[in-house]
């Protein structure tokens, strides 16, 4: 099964690149408190997906992104252990668009799946 | 195939060459993040020694290879996503077209409002390093000088950044958007020293005092040259309107040219919308070059 491997790694890496930034907006929604980047990565390596756990080198950038687009907000704060963290935060606008992310997830999630399993209208 | 890393500096130096010949900022992002994150690591696992941690770091955080690939990659989306394509697709037009496409260039605008911003920062920073510099060197032999020593260049540090932030934003050069991660949990003095030996420190200095004589000749000449041009153009408009006997108010227009008005008005009115696109040209040429040598000053030299 050699010749399937690179096909999946493609097809992770594509479909990753669009849910990583719904999933982080969604654990900032979530978490009520600013976290920080090691704290989202630990917390996504719990669910155990390869998708979501995979490196977690790749939240930092798309933090960064949400950050530049105003969906968070962050800000450095010294730690007694260890280096300064710098916490992120969902704002208003963050929250709007991640209802709006949500819901075409949805749609989208069911429309795969019902083509998935043949059921096509 | 490179060693495992052992250390967090080794870690970060097998990162740093895998991602030679990339972007300087986006070099001083990476490893902003690899260090938060390790050092993240290592409080979470008090107990663990480093080699052990760093060995389960490339199924985590990832190997420095791979995190060189991601941070490429998304660099690349980012900048297709983000950015305005650069101008260089417009040299397939026409000299003239190029000449005067410069209007719409948003980078030549932002160009020239840098250059009306840099004599405000100029002076900002100009000030900040004569001041604290002074100041330090007064007092480094008293004990109170080691804390005014390193305020100072901490100071140094964030306008450092914001510097880069407005370079980026305005001129179009790609800066970190993250701090250097100054050596933590180091004796205070080994601390003073690093400042001292950091290339960087000094680089930033210089770039911060070459801003005042630099930010006056920008200001100069965009302020000169955007009022002559439309003072030019709206003088010779005045002067027409006047000439076809319209009452234009209590202004006295005298083109001050030794020609005939007939033809002085169009001459001032080509020359003030030649000086007009001038400006703009060379707000953008600023632009370039400045980016550059900011990138230089403060970003290229903390590549050791």
């Amino acid at each position: 099964m050699a010749d399937v491997e690179p096909h999946l790694k493609k097809f992770q890496k594509e479909l990753s690149a669009g849910t990583v930034s719904l999933v982080l907006l969604a654990v900032l929604e979530q978490s009520g408190e600013p976290v920080y980047g090691y704290q989202i990565a630990k917390r996504l390596e719990r669910t155990g997906d390869p998708l979501l756990g995979g490196k977690q080198s790749a939240l930092y950038p798309v933090l960064r992104n949400l950050s530049a687009a105003g969906l968070a907000e962050s800000h450095v704060e010294p730690s007694v252990s260890g280096p300064p963290r710098r916490y992120y935060r969902i704002t208003p606008l963050g929250s709007e668009v991640l209802a709006e992310w949500t819901r075409t997830w949805r749609t989208t999630r069911q429309s795969v799946d019902s083509v998935l399993e043949g059921q096509l209208p | 195939m490179t060693t495992t890393p052992r250390t967090i500096p080794e870690y970060l130096e097998q990162l740093r060459a895998a991602l030679r010949g990339a972007d300087p900022a986006l070099i001083q992002d990476a490893l902003y993040d690899a260090e938060e994150y390790l050092r993240s690591e290592l409080a979470a696992n008090p107990g663990t020694d480093e080699a052990t941690l760093l060995a389960g770091i490339a199924g985590s955080y990832g190997a420095p290879e791979e995190v060189a690939d991601i941070y490429r990659d998304t660099e690349v989306q980012v900048t297709r996503a983000l950015r305005a394509p650069p101008p260089a697709a417009a040299d397939k037009r026409g000299a003239l077209a190029r000449f005067f496409g410069v209007i719409a260039d948003p980078y030549a605008w932002t160009g020239f409002f840098y250059m009306l911003l840099s004599l405000a920062t100029g002076i900002v920073y100009f000030t900040t390093v004569v001041t604290g510099f002074s100041v330090s060197a007064g007092t480094i032999v008293l004990i109170i000088g080691i804390p005014i020593v390193i305020l100072f260049v901490g100071v140094i540090r964030i306008l450092s950044l914001v510097e880069g932030r407005i370079v980026e934003v305005m001129l179009g050069e790609r800066m970190p958007r993250r701090p250097l991660y100054q050596g933590r949990g180091q004796p205070w003095l080994q601390r003073i020293v690093d400042m001292f030996t950091d290339l960087r420190t000094w680089s930033t200095m210089l770039y911060m005092l070459l801003m005042l004589p630099l930010g006056t000749l920008y200001f100069t000449v965009a302020v000169t040259g955007m009022s002559t041009s439309l003072g030019l153009v709206l003088g010779s408009v005045l002067a027409l309107l006047q000439g076809m006997g319209l009452d234009v108010g209590h202004f006295d227009i005298d083109l001050g040219v030794p020609l005939p008005l007939w033809l002085a008005i169009p001459v001032c009115f080509a020359g003030g919308l030649l000086g007009f696109f001038l400006t703009l040209h060379i707000a953008r040429l600023v632009a370039r070059v400045h980016g550059v040598l900011a990138k230089h000053l403060l970003v290229k030299t903390a590549q050791y």
